[in-house]
């Protein structure tokens, strides 16, 4: 088909549809050719004719759209996903209500797997080999974290659901949020920037890494090794909420606490509030307890000892009175009365012992003691 | 003094005081103590008030997010 141009006085002017048929029908007589990529993007929908995905090179990210039949697609029965490397056997063609480029596919090969996978692979053994992945490296959560730093997406639901879950627990909590890109080739970057921002914040004591789901492309980002390290290095505890089960994204073996999603995440930095005001309540009581429980056992020492205070003049004196007896005793032994009772008495005249008989003379008046008494007598 | 540190401790002079083995004058200060950390915790709990900040967001992070 010839593509006439409009003519204004020298100049010939193509429209746009001339210019996208006439590029259309060039790359017609372009050979058929073999290309090398990873699936991305995949799009086969019921009431589509056609599949279209992208094919991706994995070393440079550029990126080429294709499109084939969707009876063809389904008769290859691949089961084709996303992030499979492809040999895909076709030739360029234009698509003219667009401008577009694609390769429209002829046949299509699975060649291997996603070469990120592979080194996905690889920089997750190097890592591990550093030990960034270490158990021994967890931080502990705070229990009550004064400020807790929240890195997400601007999507409404990751974020809100953190928020949602933390403000339910503990709806005092202060959060201090930074929406940041997660998804192409710059949010890696985006991402330690806006953790280091968190990090930085006064007070912050826990940041929240979160993303609501996506697909095996969108969560590259979080496998990037600057935001592996960055994660790993961060000055407070982090808790990644990123992606699913099948595929961890490496910054989830990083950090130091890893949630299935946002709202678990929201869940693990709060503690509940009314727990923690029963706890509190239980600490006083028992504090209370305690303190009457040690006043208690002072008291009763008291008492005691007050008592044995009381006994102790009763004792004083029956051991004087025991002493005292003793010592009658031990006098009795010694005085005169018990030779006395044996019979012998004493004399005395005019008040003096009489020892010898030539003290006494005849008629004198002497006194005799016996031991029942004492009688006047005369010598003769 | 953090939450986390006045909630520790609280718990450490609660379980001294229930062995019940302290002096009459330590348990006084640890029962004071107890107290001041209860008074602390509470008012930490009462004070805080529940606030969402938005870091300004860079220019860097114009485009496409999600």
């Amino acid at each position: 088909m010839k593509l006439e141009p409009i003519v204004y006085g020298d100049r010939k002017v193509y429209t746009v549809a001339a210019f996208n048929r006439g590029i259309a029908q060039w790359l017609q007589r372009l050979p058929t050719i073999w290309v090398e990529g990873e699936v991305t993007e995949l799009r086969r929908q019921a009431g589509w004719q056609t599949v279209f995905f992208t094919l991706k090179d994995p070393e440079t990210g550029a990126c080429l759209s294709a499109a084939m039949p969707r009876g063809q697609f389904d008769a290859l029965r691949l089961e084709l996903a996303n992030g499979e490397r492809v040999h895909v056997y076709g030739r360029p063609e234009l698509w003219t209500q667009k401008g577009e480029l694609r390769l429209r596919a002829l046949s299509i090969e699975r060649f291997g797997i996603g070469e990120h996978l592979a080194a996905l692979e690889r920089l997750k053994a190097k890592l591990a080999a550093e030990g960034l992945f270490a158990d021994g490296r967890k931080r502990p959560l705070p229990r009550l974290p004064r400020r807790i730093g929240l890195v997400t997406g601007n999507d409404a639901a990751a974020k809100r659901d953190v928020l949602t879950a933390v403000q339910a627990r503990f709806p005092p909590a202060r959060v201090v949020v930074a929406e940041t890109l997660v998804q192409g080739s710059r949010a890696a970057a985006a991402m330690v920037a806006a953790l280091a921002s968190v990090a930085a914040e006064p007070e912050v004591d826990v940041i929240v890494l979160a993303r609501g789901g996506g697909g095996f492309e969108d969560l590259l980002p979080f496998s990037e090794e600057r935001l592996v390290r960055a994660v790993a290095g961060c000055p407070v505890p982090v808790v990644t909420a990123v992606g699913h089960e099948q595929d961890t994204p490496l910054c989830d073996l990083a950090a130091d606490r890893r949630a299935s999603t946002p709202t678990a995440a929201g869940r693990l930095v709060v503690p509940d509030l009314d727990e923690l005001i029963a706890d509190l309540g239980r600490s006083r009581d028992a504090l209370a307890r305690g303190a009457r429980r040690v006043l208690e056992r002072h008291s009763q020492r008291l008492g005691r000892a007050r008592e044995r205070l009381a006994h102790a003049p009763a004792l004083l004196l029956e051991r004087r009175r025991a002493a005292l007896a003793q010592t009658a005793g031990r006098l009795n032994a010694l005085s005169p009365r018990a030779t006395l009772e044996r019979g012998y008495a004493i004399v005395r005249r005019e008040g003096e012992l009489v020892r010898s008989a030539a003290r006494v003379a005849s008629g004198d008046a002497i006194a005799v003691e016996v031991a029942d008494g004492s009688f006047g007598a005369r010598v003769e | 003094m953090t939450y986390e540190e006045a909630e520790k401790e609280l718990t450490q002079i609660v379980e001294r005081l229930e062995r019940g083995d302290a002096g009459l004058d330590e348990a006084l200060k640890l029962w004071e103590r107890g107290e001041e950390l209860y008074r602390f915790c509470t008012a930490q709990l009462e004070a805080a008030e529940g606030k969402i900040e938005e870091l300004s967001k860079r220019a860097s992070d114009a485009g496409t997010t999600r």
